[in-house]
């Protein structure tokens, strides 16, 4: 990758200026500039109207001492807990099912299991209300049928989290597997001769060939879904608004509630915690893929 | 980071055996697993579109049922009657094709400029346009929202167009693929007389068109499923996209009293989602290739 190569083209330096001049001032309006606002609005008390007041650190003391940010903060680590091992395994497994295997038909699976990833969220998280509705919903319905208990999957403090959790696998499970496809297919055929020669089952050849081979990805992987996850708030809103009992709503969620209750300091705020959250948590899985590696 | 091709899914295959009655079994299993993965994942799909044509009633009290048959366009005529959804997607185009156009035109040419020009604090502007990348889009929303309100941009296509047009990662992407043009084929172009420009017009963009079509379709869908923030940007009828509309609605249903009357507004959102899916799905399966590409080329960085 020829990040650090040197141009050596001799150009007078403001064409340089000019070619990124209509990026920077979209770039330094509605990026920097909000960016440097949200930091002075996260000391400040301020509900959208009148001046400004510098109140420091509290904010920050009055979230970090708060239940309810922690509940948040709790709740977004449960769907992380999930969301990201199944969906990682799955995906890598299926991956690797659908490269060593001869059967037809392979094409179509990745086509149908990417489209729920082009969907509109707000279209598809509607038939999922209804799909996993109290009394009308196809689920319960069929658990009827099999004289099951009636469950109450958006509804009650035990069951709105794993099922919004569904959704989201439902949903984006489809990138999942086209990142891992592009990795399993990455690991040359002779490895996996070797192995068959060392006598190795498809289980062992999975664990102790496949997955260690694309490691990386599965890094890179797991680093985006947390910070997707760290950020999530749609789905939650959509499905439950944050219910019942707050037991749905995750950290972005509890942000965006600041925002509407016009506590916009108090919001900016949050916002640089779950920065710093973010930041810590991407070096962490960083150290560990590196000394892994080593 | 390489625009990979389209993944061919004949990888490393298995080893070649003679059909043995235990392969079968296999391969059996198999097409069940994958049989059983492409219902799970095209159901709620199937359900929903499905449902747009049932009567209301039959939504919620046998909601597995579907007699092709006993299709109705009742809820797809109320819903034109009552959801402003043609108006909405009206907007959702205006936002895609605007929105694309200023990242289509301005993406590449940012990238251009990093990858081939030196000028003074390069390294400084380009290592800041990199650190907004690890930035949550949730942290600029209430300034953004503040900033649009003294604009006075609430509710315009401005606040829907401009803030997010140009993303940092579009030009990482962008400037990483030029870099691996070579010099060589610009100093050519540069001594038969082109300017800067010129050589963009006539050299990288031709060489840049797989990376551009990846960046287009995958930006489209991104834009057309965007809500995050359209919810916050716009409260009125006049300007909000599909998925604003759809967001809303579902609170409009779920308020009123499960019964005779909410049944039908229940088979009126069917339709309403099933009219603002359609053309993602028809997009999806007609580019299907170049926004897989895009996915990888987006994914492997």
């Amino acid at each position: 990758m020829p990040v650090r190569k040197r141009s050596r083209l001799p150009r007078e330096w403001w064409v340089g200026y000019l070619l990124i001049a209509p990026f920077f001032l979209l770039f330094a309006a509605f990026t920097a500039y909000p960016m440097i606002y949200a930091l002075e609005l996260s000391f400040s008390d301020w509900h959208g109207a009148g001046v400004l007041h510098w109140i420091g650190w509290s904010n920050y003391t009055y979230l970090l001492t708060n239940a309810d940010f922690w509940a948040s903060l709790g709740n977004s680590a449960v769907m992380w807990l999930l969301i990201v091992p199944v969906q990682t395994i799955g995906a890598i497994a299926v991956a690797s099912a659908l490269t060593r295997s001869r059967l037809r038909f392979k094409k179509t699976l990745r086509v149908v299991v990417i489209l729920p990833y082009v969907t509109p969220l707000a279209a598809m998280a509607q038939a999922f209300i209804l799909i996993f509705d109290n009394n009308f919903g196809v689920v319960n319905t069929v658990l009827g049928w099999l004289s099951g208990p009636s469950v109450g999957w958006l509804t009650t403090t035990t069951w709105a989290k794993p099922t919004i959790a569904l959704f989201v696998l439902w949903k984006t499970s489809g990138f999942a597997l086209i990142i891992m496809l592009s990795a399993v297919q990455g690991i040359p055929t002779d490895v996996y001769e070797a192995s068959a020669i060392d006598g190795a089952g498809a289980i062992r050849t999975f664990l102790s060939v496949t997955v260690p081979l694309v490691r990386r990805t599965i890094g890179f992987f797991i680093v985006v879904s947390t910070l997707g996850i760290s950020q999530m708030f749609l789905e939650p809103y959509v499905l439950t608004r944050g219910g019942p009992y707050n037991s749905s709503t995750t950290s972005g969620l509890y942000l965006y509630n600041h925002i509407s209750a016009s506590d916009l300091g108090t919001g900016a705020a949050n916002s640089f915690l779950l920065v710093v959250l973010v930041f810590l948590l991407s070096l962490f899985a960083v150290r560990v893929l590196r000394s892994k590696e080593d | 980071m390489t625009a990979t091709a389209d993944i061919s899914l004949d990888g490393p295959g298995g080893l070649r055996r003679p059909a043995t009655a235990r392969s079968r079994i296999r391969s059996l299993l198999g097409y069940g697993a994958m049989l059983l993965i492409a219902v799970l994942f095209l159901y709620p799909l199937f359900w929903m579109i499905t449902s747009s044509f049932k009567p209301g009633a039959t939504i919620l009290n046998n909601p597995l049922s579907f007699n092709p048959f006993h299709a109705t366009l009742h809820n797809w005529r109320d819903m034109f009657a009552h959801v402003p959804i043609v108006r909405a997607l009206f907007n959702t185009a205006v936002v895609v094709v605007f929105k694309g156009a200023v990242l289509l035109v301005f993406a590449p040419l940012a990238g251009y400029g990093f990858a081939k020009f030196a000028f003074p604090f390069k390294g400084f502007l380009f290592g800041f346009v990199l650190l907004t990348l690890m930035l949550p889009t949730l942290v600029l929303i209430i300034p953004l929202l503040l900033e649009m309100s003294q604009l006075g941009w609430i509710n315009t296509f401005q606040a829907l167009i401009l803030p997010g047009a140009i993303d940092a990662f579009s030009v990482f992407w962008m400037r990483q693929t030029i870099s691996q043009i070579p010099d060589e084929l610009l100093d050519a172009a540069r001594i038969d007389g082109a300017g800067p420009l010129r050589a963009f017009r006539s050299v990288v963009v031709p060489i840049l068109r797989p990376a551009l079509a990846a960046l287009a379709v995958l930006s489209l869908f991104n834009i057309y499923n965007d809500l995050v923030w359209p919810i916050v940007a716009i409260n009125d009828q006049q300007h909000q996209t599909l998925a604003v509309l759809l967001a809303g609605l579902s609170s409009n249903v779920s308020g009123s009293q499960a019964g005779a009357s909410s049944a039908d507004l229940w088979g009126q959102l069917m339709a309403a989602c099933t009219f603002a899916t359609i053309p993602t799905v028809l997009l999806f399966v007609l580019l299907q290739r170049h926004f897989i590409r895009g996915l990888l080329a987006g994914s492997s960085r």
